[in-house]
């Protein structure tokens, strides 16, 4: 009896032996890179077989312990899971990864974080039938990283596309530089011209975004150069405003405008006003406006929403000339089908250039002209060799 | 003077440009917490805004009704409005200023009944206006208008259960309209707006643009 | 001829209200098919459901009164199926507006599915910032929000428990009907912290957001009315946006006859030697 109780007692730890050293525990422990601080990241291999059930992290402060419990996982992560981290190897696969960013203190006390350049001690324990198997212990110490390498190609192309356009803003100091031909602001000074011999108003509408969003200052920009014009063909001009802030910078940028016309005495302030401060009490009052007043041309210019076609389409009843641009590009289609000229997108923005020909302005927009032949080089190049399953371009341009 | 009203302004738009741009890229607490609090910043900065905005807009109007311009009558609107909306709010359904609103109470039936009947009126006439537009300009004159009139019906009617009811082709063919050719378009726009917006960052962090200033050259 | 062509817009106008009115007398009901976009939705509350049970999740009203009868039908959908699953749900509002049109539905349908608040849900209230309300979400949510609509500190809140930031909720959706899912969200929210994210917005909006959808920024997408009906078949749930997909599909029709009509008087003004 003895003899079989001995041999099974040799069979159950030999099995034992056999199933831990089927199992991977040996982990590679390190600070989680591209983060704030207070996280470790341990890997190890996969299990090949079945075997394992789930694992455990244990995390202690001394080498000999106390482990505390950090993470309990049935089905830990990839490296493939995290490519901001490991890339694209095929490897990765092969490799389980998991972040700790605390550990269990107590029964039933809140776990207690890592804490940045403490030296921690971690163990993973793999949970298998014949119970629990303890891999060797690793040590990292947690830190704040001050640079994300994740993202070094957002950094390059940022940094690359930002001088290729101040290196033609500096350049067009120098030498001219061409421009096409938009057809809506070639239309402007018609527009202007007509509601001077019809003794009428310009009407100009921002849009509803305010003076820290992009395209109200490119309509702000254009204001100035409309204000210009109607100072110079003495054609009155009025400027519907929805932000109070964006009515203070109109009431400068026209004054300003009329003051470089050497038309100062033609300036009224109550030209620039509120119309309202709510979206379609926005669209009633002008609409309303441009029914009662009938202005020989609107000028839509900025970004919009839903008010856009209740303005243009109203607008269009009236017989007046209208000229719209915006980037927004869901109301495109409704100022296409209603409005005489649109500028579309980032004419919006080529705009203030095209008006006033200034060098800094045109430089700029051949800066961004470059950046996107740059794009739209990419975008060849990167279809064709995507097509044909070689995926490094798509990786190298990853957002991660 | 010049100094505060221009160079002062220069000066915190390019150490808040430059700060933003390099946030982005250094994970570290430190830079994680200076992220934090420009965004309280800004969310205190948006809630003196609303307050701006009340005070220009009451002040424009009072000086409409003082002054007796036409449709002064509407600015007192504004004003009997405001004033009713705002009392009911500190009445708060009989619980006073000083606790959460109320949920049910008069200025919980202004709200729906009237503000949000009277806004909801005002978006639906779209659908009247956009009758009208199309009907005015969807003419097929060349064969990208035909095109463009092809696919707005598709559109128009794969978006509707009855385009599925006529043949199962019409939604399908109205997924691949908006998936693949409007993908197209707009993301061409985007990066288009893009680069325009980046361009139009650097200038306004590097001070070549000041037109946000009011008044000045560029 | 000329009458077709400069037709008077106010005969346009009249059709269109019939259009629309009609159908809403007469009982007729069209077969809704649910599109991929709205189905990722579903398979998506239907995966947390199962896979992210423990985790609540955040929703964001950020629309106002213009937009309630598009967006109104698409929160009592989401909300319906949320609760129905048993799932916690925290909502935020980003547009003033939406605290009053909102937490009525939140409060109306726990009391349908027996949540009570504080334990399986909560609802947060209004911060004014836009994108810097979500950049501080993700770093801290009781910083942000450190108290509910009550007053209540959400500390105190059991739905709130093991909330720290966007990361701990299992999945975040966004009501839009402006700016909020393509410039606050995506690139300060889902960008940064990759959390599940989907949304519904108005139908003019919805092709603006395809990119995301491709790029799975965007798990999935309810455009308008429509996408609110297709959600109302897939929960089984029929409400108000059902009822309006037979005056939205008169109305299209209208719209289709008139351009057909239009097209045809245009063609044969021109066959004619007239000016269209």
């Amino acid at each position: 009896m003895s003899k079989i109780a001995s041999w099974i007692a040799v069979a159950g730890v030999a099995l034992h032996a056999a199933a831990g050293a089927q199992v991977p525990v040996d982990i590679v422990a390190f600070d989680t890179p591209n983060d704030a601080g207070a996280s470790l990241t341990i890997t190890w291999p996969r299990a090949e077989t079945a075997v394992v059930s789930g694992y455990r992290v244990y995390v202690a402060t001394a080498a000999d312990g106390p482990f505390r419990l950090a993470v309990e996982s049935a089905t830990p992560g990839l490296k493939s899971g995290e490519p901001a981290l490991f890339g694209y190897d095929d490897d990765n696969k092969r490799f389980h990864v998991v972040h700790i960013t605390d550990y269990a203190v107590g029964e039933t006390d809140e776990p207690a974080p890592l804490q940045d350049g403490t030296l921690y001690f971690v163990r993973l324990g793999a949970q298998t039938s014949t119970g629990e198997v303890l891999g060797e212990v690793a040590s990292a110490v947690p830190g704040g990283n001050w640079f994300n390498t994740a993202k070094w190609n957002n950094i390059v192309l940022t940094i690359g596309l930002s001088v290729c356009i101040l290196f033609f803003i500096s350049k067009a100091r120098r030498k001219d530089l061409f421009i096409r031909r938009i057809a809506g602001l070639e239309a402007l000074d018609e527009a202007l011209g007509r509601a001077t011999e019809m003794g009428k108003s310009v009407l100009f509408v921002h849009g509803l975004k305010g003076m820290d969003q992009i395209p109200t200052i490119a309509a702000v920009n254009i204001l100035g150069r409309v204000a210009q014009r109607t100072a110079r063909f003495d054609t009155d001009l009025r400027v519907a405003n929805v932000d109070p802030v964006v009515m203070s910078v109109s009431q400068e940028v026209v004054k300003e405008a009329y003051l470089k016309e050497g038309r100062p005495d033609a300036y009224r302030p109550d030209s620039v006003f509120m119309a309202a401060t709510e979206q379609f009490s926005y669209a009633a009052a002008v609409a309303g406006m441009m029914v009662r007043e009938r202005p020989a041309a609107h000028v839509m210019m900025g970004y919009f929403y839903a008010e856009s076609l209740l303005l243009a389409e109203t607008g269009s009843t009236t017989g007046a000339i209208q000229i719209a641009g915006t980037d927004a590009y869901t109301q495109l289609p409704f100022f296409v089908t209603t409005c005489d000229y649109t500028l579309m997108g980032e004419e919006l923005y080529a705009a203030s250039a095209y008006l006033s020909k200034e060098p800094k302005l045109l430089g700029s927009l051949k800066g961004q002209d470059v950046g996107k032949a740059l794009l739209i080089g990419l975008l060849f190049v990167g279809t064709v060799v995507a097509s044909f399953g070689v995926d490094f371009l798509t990786h190298l341009f990853a957002a991660l | 003077m010049l100094f505060m009203t221009r160079t002062l302004p220069f000066l915190f738009c390019f150490a808040f440009g430059m700060t933003g741009f390099a946030i982005y890229y250094v994970p570290h607490e430190w830079a994680q917490s200076v992220e934090r609090e420009f965004a309280l910043w800004l969310r205190l900065v948006y809630a003196f805004a609303y307050i701006l905005g009340l005070v220009s807009l009451l002040s424009l109007h009072w000086s409409k009704i003082r002054q007796r311009q036409a449709g002064w009558a509407y600015s007192l609107v504004v004003y009997i409005s405001f004033g009713v909306m705002f009392l009911f709010v500190v009445y708060n359904d009989g619980n006073g200023p000083f606790t959460s609103q109320a949920t049910t109470g008069p200025y919980q039936w202004m709200f729906t009944s009237i503000h949000v009947a009277s806004s909801a009126t005002m978006f639906s006439m779209l659908a009247f206006y956009i009758s009208s537009a199309a009907y005015r300009t969807f003419r097929a004159r060349t064969p990208e208008a035909a095109i463009l009139l092809v696919s707005a019906i598709i559109v128009m009617l794969g978006r509707v259960p009855i385009g599925a009811y006529i043949s199962d082709v019409i939604p399908d063919t109205m997924q691949w309209l908006m998936s693949v050719p409007n993908m197209a378009a707009k993301r061409g726009i985007l990066m288009g707006v893009s680069l325009g917006a980046i361009a139009t960052s650097l200038r306004i962090i590097f001070g070549i643009e000041r037109s946000y200033l009011g008044g000045g050259g560029d | 001829m000329d009458r077709l062509i400069n037709i008077d817009r106010r005969i346009i106008f009249i059709f269109i209200f019939l259009g629309i009115a009609i159908p809403l007398l007469v009982d007729i009901h069209l077969p809704i098919k649910p599109t991929p976009t709205v189905r990722s939705v579903y398979d998506e509350i239907e995966r947390i459901s199962v896979e992210d049970a423990d985790r609540p999740v955040l929703v964001s009203f950020s629309y106002g009164a213009s937009t309630v009868p598009e967006m109104v039908p698409m929160t009592r959908a989401i909300l319906r199926h949320l609760f129905s699953r048993g799932r916690k749900v925290v909502g935020i509002c980003l547009w003033p507006e939406a605290v009053g049109i909102a937490q009525p539905i939140m409060d109306e349908l726990a009391v349908e599915f027996g949540m009570e608040y504080g334990a399986d849900y909560a609802f947060l209230g209004y911060k004014p910032g836009n994108q810097a309300v979500v950049l501080n979400l993700g770093q801290s949510l009781a910083g942000t929000f450190p108290f509910d609509a009550a007053g209540t500190p959400v500390g105190e809140l059991a739905v709130m428990k093991g909330v720290r930031n966007l990361k701990d909720f299992s999945f975040v959706f966004d009501f839009a009907a402006g700016d909020s899912m393509e410039f606050w969200w995506i690139p300060f929210g889902q960008e940064k912290h990759r959390f599940p994210f989907a949304g519904g917005c108005t139908a003019v909006m919805a092709p603006d957001l395809y990119p995301f959808l491709q790029s799975k920024q965007l798990v999935g997408l309810l455009g308008g009315l429509a996408g609110a009906a297709e959600y109302e078949t897939l929960i089984e749930a029929p409400g108000s946006a059902t009822a309006g997909m037979e005056p939205q599909s008169v109305s299209h029709l209208i719209i289709i006859l008139f351009i057909v009509l239009g097209n045809g008087v245009y063609f044969t003004t021109r066959r004619r030697g007239g000016k269209a």
